[in-house]
């Protein structure tokens, strides 16, 4: 596991990325725990349909229907809980990556080895796509195993999509959070600014429908490219893929470019 | 083998280094001798290319240590000023870490270092006390054979036993036609294997001499107990003495071998009770000329030296 950064980092992640699978898995245990008496108790559908509008935006995707499983975890799932987990990790990653080797002034020691700055970028990025996709699995085999289990019944095909769009949430965030910290250093606002971004590219993304502004603006929202087409129901969204692969492939340049020009910390 | 030519390096408005030249010769040991915050660690750090150059360049056998740094580091073994480890590996895992990174296999030579520093690579390095995180820091600097090792105060925290191996490591590495540049706020630590010193202070290089130079004009403290009430201009005057200081009948000053002779017949005009003179360490010799006191060059320059305390380390 020391043949490169890349599995070096991995390797400084094991334990990290163990616990967070951990914690997915008994999340998902909880939301299939809970499913028998939701689905028995088809008031909860109505509820929610008469919630404020703003609040049933903010909370519940579209036209989500608590009553069947598809619609429960859209809206107690992927709405909220999936996306946090995957993007407090990721975005921890990205920040830790090129800021976190300095905090712990060990950047001096990994950069007098002959190996380019750019690679030490990418690898870092590698690791955090690796760490963030791990996740997005976790959560996925989650739903479909421990679904069965409850008649929480979701086509495999359909939650692998979910997934995809929710890993690729994630490193967006992520390659902001590493293209900070390899620009700056600074640990604290490469987890910062992407964290205050997330939350208002959410709210935006949410209250779209509400706010004009927000409507005009709303694709911008990498959680548009998450969620807005619905992906547990309606699969992949390829133009979406696409849109997050070319932002997340901006970010990486930025990061290499930001970490070749700039002093390292010692 | 390495050539700084106009090195200068600002942080913000402050400028830790200021223009400094130097070349280091194949087979040469070279001590860069300083007080904490002259700008040592940044002259080092540019050398490694981990710092941009405001203006000037470095250079380690012709190649650029900014623009072709993958390149200097083929080349270059660093023991950093504050030895930083990757605390939950062990000493195996960093020489097996950095031997991928370079794409060697260095084991068995670093194994052999090891054994000669009395280190022991099984443990993990958030474990060891500073002297071994020194130790493991040096082995991951000489394991790859490089052709110039670059040491930021490399035996800081190691004992004088130890540091007596890692002095004849360093010889080998010259008889072998390697270079080093080694740091230190101390002539003492340089002064059995450096060439040639180097004298930075607050930003700037104020001296470069060859160590035999240096021990030629070594200085000889001379103390005499008078009869009655002298004067320090007395002595002052006379060329080459140095440091005179007069307490009521009690004179103390350093005089270069040259100046005894003359020193010497000022002194006999009086009537003397008690005379000595004894030659000086050169560590003496050297802060007299080049007083490195490390208080009043803080206190001088305390912007340089707060720049250095910023980005050192």
């Amino acid at each position: 596991m020391l043949a490169s950064v890349l599995l070096k980092t991995l390797r400084d992640q094991a334990r990290q990325l163990l616990a967070w699978a951990l914690s997915l898995v008994l999340i998902v245990a909880m939301y299939a725990a809970v499913w028998p008496s939701v689905q028995s108790q088809p008031s909860i559908s109505g509820f929610i349909e008469q919630m404020p509008e703003a609040f049933r935006s903010l909370f519940a995707t579209s036209s989500a229907d608590m009553s069947t499983p598809t619609g429960y975890i859209q809206v107690e799932l992927l709405s909220f809980m999936g996306p946090i987990a995957v993007l407090i990790y990721a975005v921890s990653a990205g920040a830790g990556a090129i800021g976190g080797e300095e905090d712990r002034h060990t950047m001096d020691l990994l950069l007098s080895n002959p190996v380019g700055r750019g690679r030490v970028v990418v690898d870092k990025f590698l690791a955090m796509v690796a760490g963030t996709f791990v996740l997005a699995a976790v959560m996925g085999v989650s739903l479909v195993l421990e679904g069965s289990l409850v008649d929480l019944v979701l086509p495999a095909d359909m939650v692998a999509a979910a997934m995809l769009h929710l890993a690729l949430l994630g490193v967006v965030f992520g390659s902001l959070a590493l293209a900070l910290s390899a620009g700056t250093g600074r640990t604290g606002i490469s987890r910062g600014v992407p964290a205050v971004l997330a939350v208002l590219a959410y709210i935006v993304n949410a209250l779209a429908p509400l706010v004009e502004v927000f409507d005009r603006i709303q694709k911008v929202s990498p959680f548009f490219q998450y969620i807005a087409h619905d992906p547990l129901r309606n699969g992949t969204a390829w133009d979406s893929v696409l849109v997050s692969a070319a932002t997340i492939a901006v970010l990486v340049a930025l990061a290499v470019a930001g970490f070749r020009r700039r002093d390292v910390a010692g | 083998m390495v050539r700084l030519a106009g090195l200068s390096k600002r942080f913000g408005r402050t400028t830790a280094l200021d223009d400094v030249s130097l070349t280091i010769e194949p087979g040469e040991v070279f001590g860069y001798l300083g007080p904490n915050g002259a700008g040592k660690t940044t002259t080092i750090r540019l050398l490694m290319g981990m710092l941009r150059p405001t203006s000037g360049t470095a250079s380690v056998l012709g190649l650029d240590t900014w623009r072709q740094s993958r390149d200097v580091h083929r080349l270059v073994g660093y023991v950093p000023g504050e030895p930083a480890l990757y605390d939950r590996l062990t000493g195996h895992q960093h020489v097996a870490y950095c031997s991928h990174l370079r794409h060697r296999d260095d084991g068995r030579r670093a194994a052999e270092v090891a054994d000669r520093l009395e280190l022991d690579l099984g443990r993990a390095a958030r474990t060891l006390s500073r002297g071994n995180r020194q130790k493991l820091a040096v082995v991951l600097a000489v394991m790859s054979r490089p052709r110039l090792l670059v040491l930021d105060e490399p035996t800081s925290g190691i004992d004088p036993l130890v540091q007596q191996v890692f002095h004849s490591i360093l010889r080998e590495h010259t008889t072998d036609g390697g270079s080093a540049l080694f740091s230190s706020h101390v002539l003492g630590e340089v002064e059995r294997v450096a060439d040639r010193i180097g004298v930075v202070r607050a930003g700037k290089l104020v001296a470069v001499e060859r160590l035999q130079d240096l021990a030629a004009r070594s200085l000889h403290r001379v103390r005499a107990h008078f009869a009655e009430d002298v004067s320090a201009a007395e002595f002052a005057v006379v060329p080459g003495v140095r440091d005179v200081l007069v307490d009521g009948r009690m004179l103390s000053c350093n005089a270069p071998q040259s100046a005894l002779d003359a020193l010497l017949k000022r002194v006999s005009a009086r009537e003397v009770e008690d005379f000595e003179c004894s030659e000086a360490p050169l560590e003496e010799t050297f802060l007299s000329y080049y007083g490195m006191g490390n208080t009043g060059n803080a206190a001088r320059h305390p912007a340089a030296a707060g720049a250095e305390a910023r980005h050192a380390g």
